[in-house]
């Protein structure tokens, strides 16, 4: 211990310790040549042999310096001294290549940083490891939700948890504030009273709530305000405590604010506006109703469960908790029939997700990761082979200090360290970069979901040490990829050759230009993989966009409305329908599904013919509501609607499809496996084909059922407005407060432009400017790094080229010859990333997610892949074409002079 | 380099420290060229060092507080550092002697039963 801290010391005191040590050889030497003398040598040949029984002072000063301190830190210092000057004396090459690592990692950081936020961050509570989301778990799908009993019978019985607590999924609630403009919808959380103390969130003003606030049915009008809504609507006003905010016409105290960070628990992140005690849940949301604490009610079904969290007793393990808790709640439904049986209980960590540990997610963030690796790889490559060309011009340098005798592993970590810290560099770059560009995604992607109105989500992106972790790895690994094999190269000198001769035997020139020629084939393939999926998705984009214009039906003044009425909808869709038609500002009413949103994935089959169709449920006049033609037959009647009767109207592809030839009116087919009331139609009337599902593509398929034929309503009221935009609006909303005012507060409207046709294009814009950003991308890197080599190579052959002219080749052979030589790898690399883009292609479009969305383009072969890749091929002549030019223009007998 | 003389014995790791220090014991305060001469007398030039590999072993006793170097003048009025054995040094050559002791008797006593 003491010996290390003297080592430590001596880090510190580097300059005496060098001196004296130098003084104490100097005196041995001394002493030494004294003793030769006397021995009858001339001083001279006494001062030699002095040397010669002395050993290498050099290495004997290396051997104290070892054991002085910790070498390493010292040479880690030197080395990164020396590596920072070496990288000053070539700015150009240092910037180029710390830009390219910059995009690839920046381009990494910017993904991980939206995966970290979304899946790895865990909500801002005190010591959030010990707290759990429960989930419940059915034979075909998974929710949070819990009735109150269960949730009672949970929290009375449990010996696992220091505090459980329950918060309602977003309430819609109409918020007037007196004095402060109009009402205005928000969503807010009812939450057991415990919940902001078991959850260890203060208020950041006035209070949260207290123990027992939560007892008396509709008695507790307190509520606290989130953060955000606080500064909005109140300007951040310190005097909010104990000021009223009426909520659906009911006069609440504000007790408290929460925390800014602290933007509520819900597992489908709804941007929440305030909290309220859950004994006020019957006076925000009707739908309650009386009974909910004691009812047991099947929160599968209906959206009237609470999601839990809990926090686990000091001690006690996640799988010890999740064993009892999965025991109680069993024991608990043992006496209650659900509809469908929960087969185990689970608890989960709180990331801000909860779909974060679904495998879907996992895969597809894999998936994107993956794709941006590629760009990392792809400067990785780049980065490579500049340092590989560079290796070869400070081949002299090398061989000098393996031959003052530093020891080649101690060269290779030096040249490690330069290239770590090229990366570290372009690794800072890119955390900067990709702050800034999370934020960018992020903003789009959720500027697509606020086209309905309720969705509002925010995500904490700042950079935390996961992500400056992240990146660190990322910068460390990269700078070994990229530099082992360049330092190995560059060391496995001939120290002779190197010192005396600077041009290299052939062989040996061979081996490095394959090493390099192989590199820089990899990184054209990567790249033309790249460009051709990216390519290929953005012109599969473009047409789709072009092609959309015409949906099949109409967005323009088409509104849907709906709302929140779990009991009884379909009849109280019916009553508003009828207000709404009296209504002259409004024409064409209806009931059905909203295209794009609203539309099912079911089993067809009739006859020989069975695959999967989409099928959207309407009622009489809903093809009239959305302009879709009525080819043959008829629609549905009202009754035929409401009753829910065998018939189907398909499109006019379907048609085509399934019956061949044949007049599909009076044909039938069934639905074997679908949660419908009737498994057999008979089809009466055929339709236009429509853009019911992506608006990239005309369905293939696509059947229409009446209303009733599911079991629960799916959909609302569709309409059309004359005239005036306000006033129609107005009247929509009055139509429904004489329904039932309490559907005021949870109603949804939107036009389909603004909504969901707007929510598609969104998503295909954001689509397609990341795939425009990652051709952009490996077009850049591809570019710089054939450059980059290119104009190496032809340096190093200056001196034959120089030869070549005075034999008397002409400069354009010289030109030709230089140029072939460095598209050869380009071209190998081309096909192979060809063969790879084609297969990836070939997958996404034979499956799944890319198939439905239509996201390449029909044609294999289209315009957009052969202008791209001969983009890419003008880049690789341009690119040794430059050098190239340089190298023929020079004058013979100054090239042969060439060092 | 110097040569690799094959019947020359090369220090054995650790052990030098040892031998440093019972030299110090044994002769009083030195400086390392008068050590270095010391080692090869008493090996009869059987033990073989470049005499710059020594420094290393000084700087660790150094650092282990088992010997202390001052400089001074030597008899030719040439300054050099001496070192001279401490306390905690002389402890320690006690225990690593015994030690010392210990291994090589089980060595012997290996070696002879094999024979």
């Amino acid at each position: 211990m003491r010996r290390f801290l003297a080592r430590f010391a001596s880090l510190f005191r580097g300059r005496r310790a060098e001196g004296e040590m130098a003084r104490e050889i100097a005196s041995h030497l001394a002493l030494l040549q004294e003793d030769f003398e006397r021995r009858g040598l001339s001083p001279q040949e006494a001062a030699l042999a002095a040397r010669r029984a002395y050993g290498g002072v050099e290495l004997a000063k290396e051997l104290h310096r070892e054991a002085r301190s910790f070498v390493w830190i010292e040479q880690l210092y030197k080395d990164v001294g020396y590596a920072w000057r070496n990288l000053l004396r070539n700015p150009g090459f240092t910037v180029l290549a710390a830009v390219a690592l910059a995009l690839g990692i920046g381009a990494n950081a910017t993904i991980f940083g939206i995966y970290n936020a979304v899946a790895l961050k865990q909500l801002p509570v005190a010591d959030t490891g010990r707290v759990v989301r429960v989930k419940r778990g059915t034979r075909y799908f998974s929710v949070n939700t819990f009735a109150y009993p269960e949730y009672e019978y949970l929290r009375d019985h449990n010996g696992v948890f220091a505090g459980v607590t329950a918060s309602s999924t977003a309430i819609p609630v109409l918020a007037s504030i007196a004095g402060r403009g109009a009402p205005e919808h928000v969503n807010g959380y009812a939450v057991s009273a415990n919940y902001f103390a078991d959850l260890g969130v203060p208020a950041s003003l006035g209070r949260t709530f207290l123990p027992d606030e939560d007892l008396a049915l509709g008695a507790n009008t307190v509520a606290v305000l989130s953060y955000r809504f606080w500064l909005r609507r109140y300007d951040g006003d310190p005097n909010v405590v104990g000021q009223t905010i009426k909520l659906n016409g009911m006069a609440y105290t504000i007790v408290g604010v929460a925390p800014r960070e602290f933007t509520g628990t819900a597992v489908f992140p709804v941007e929440t506006s305030l909290w309220v005690p859950l004994s006020m849940i019957g006076q925000l949301n009707p739908a309650f109703g009386p009974g909910w604490r004691v009812e047991w009610r099947d929160s599968t079904n209906h959206g009237l469960g609470f999601e839990l969290l809990a926090r686990l007793k000091k001690g006690v393990s996640r799988t010890k908790a999740q064993a009892e808790t999965d025991q109680l709640i069993r024991t608990f439904l043992a006496g209650h029939r659900e509809t469908f049986s929960t087969i185990g209980v689970t608890l989960q960590r709180t990331s801000w997700s909860g779909e974060a540990d679904n495998p879907w997610f996992q895969a597809f963030a894999a998936a994107v990761l993956t794709i941006v690796s590629l760009v990392l790889l792809v400067a990785c490559a780049n980065v490579a082979n500049m340092l590989l060309a560079r290796g070869v011009a400070r081949h002299r340098e090398i061989a000098i200090r393996l031959a003052l005798g530093g020891s080649r592993a101690r060269v290779i970590r030096q040249l490690l360290t330069e290239s770590i810290l090229l990366s570290l560099l372009g690794g800072a770059a890119g955390i900067v970069l990709s702050v800034w560009a999370s934020r960018l995604v992020w903003t789009s992607l959720i500027s697509i979901a606020q086209n309905f109105r309720s969705f509002q989500a925010d995500l904490d992106l700042s950079p935390d040490a996961h992500i400056l972790l992240y990146g660190l790895a990322l910068s460390v690994l990269t700078g070994i990829v990229f530099g082992l094999a360049p330092a190995l190269q560059s060391t496995r000198a001939d120290l002779h050759t190197a010192i005396h001769q600077e041009g290299l035997p052939l062989g040996r020139r061979l081996g490095r230009s394959r090493l390099r020629g192989l590199l820089l084939g990899a990184q054209v393939a990567v790249s033309v993989l790249l460009l051709v999926v990216s390519g290929g998705l953005m012109s599969g984009l473009m047409v789709s966009f072009v092609k959309s214009s015409d949906l099949g039906f109409e967005t323009r003044d088409t509104w849907r409305l709906n709302v929140y009425s779990p009991k009884g909808a379909m009849e109280t869709l019916g009553r508003i329908r009828a207000r709404l038609e009296a209504r002259p500002e409004l024409s064409r009413v209806a009931i059905g599904g909203a295209p794009l949103v609203e539309v099912l994935n079911i089993q067809m089959e009739a006859g020989k013919w069975e695959g999967q169709t989409p099928a959207s449920f309407a009622s009489d006049g809903y093809f009239e509501a959305l302009d879709i033609r009525l080819l043959r037959g008829r629609g549905f009647t009202r009754q035929e609607s409401d009753g829910g009767a065998p018939v189907a109207v398909v499109s006019q592809s379907t048609a085509g499809r399934v019956w061949p030839n044949e007049d599909p009116i009076g044909r039938h087919f069934t639905v074997p496996g679908a949660p419908l009331k009737v498994k057999d139609y008979e089809v009466v009337g055929v339709v236009t084909d429509t853009r019911f599902v992506a608006i990239s593509q005309i369905d293939p398929l696509h059947v229409y059922l009446p209303n009733g034929a599911l079991p629960r309503m799916l959909g609302g009221v569709v309409f059309r407005i004359r005239g005036d935009r306000g006033k129609a609006l107005e009247a929509v909303e009055s139509a429904v407060e004489s329904v039932d005012p309490s559907l005021l507060p949870g109603m949804i409207l939107f036009s389909f432009e603004a909504g969901p046709v707007a929510v598609q294009r969104g998503f295909f814009r954001v689509l397609a400017v990341f795939a425009g950003v990652l051709t952009l991308l490996s077009l850049t890197l591809a570019g710089v790094g054939i450059y980059g080599v290119m104009a190496f190579l032809v340096s190093q052959r200056t001196r034959e080229i120089g030869i070549r002219m005075a034999m008397g080749a002409t400069s354009g052979e010289v030109l030709r010859s230089v140029v072939i030589q460095g598209l050869r790898p380009v071209l190998v690399g081309t096909l192979v990333g060809l063969a790879m883009a084609i297969r990836v292609v070939t997958l996404a479009r034979a499956d799944g997610f890319a198939k439905a969305l239509n996201l390449f383009s029909r044609a294999s072969f289209d315009p957009a892949l052969f202008g791209a890749l001969s983009l890419m091929l003008a880049i690789a002549v341009l690119a040794s074409a430059i050098p190239a030019r340089r190298a023929a223009s020079v004058d013979p007998v100054v090239a042969l002079r060439h060092e | 380099m110097p040569s690799e003389g094959g019947e020359r014995i090369a220090v054995l790791q650790g052990t030098l420290d040892l031998i440093v220090l019972r030299t110090l014991e044994s002769m009083g305060p030195q400086h390392a060229y008068a050590i270095a001469t010391r080692l090869q007398q008493v090996s009869e030039d059987l033990l073989h060092l470049n005499q710059g590999t020594l420094y290393p072993a000084l700087v660790r006793l150094e650092q282990q507080s088992r010997i202390k170097g001052t400089w001074g003048k030597t008899e030719s009025n040439r300054e050099a550092k001496f070192y001279a054995i401490t306390k905690t040094g002389v402890k320690a050559l006690a225990e690593e002697t015994v030690r010392w002791r210990r291994m090589s008797g089980l060595v012997e006593k290996l070696l002879s039963e094999g024979a």
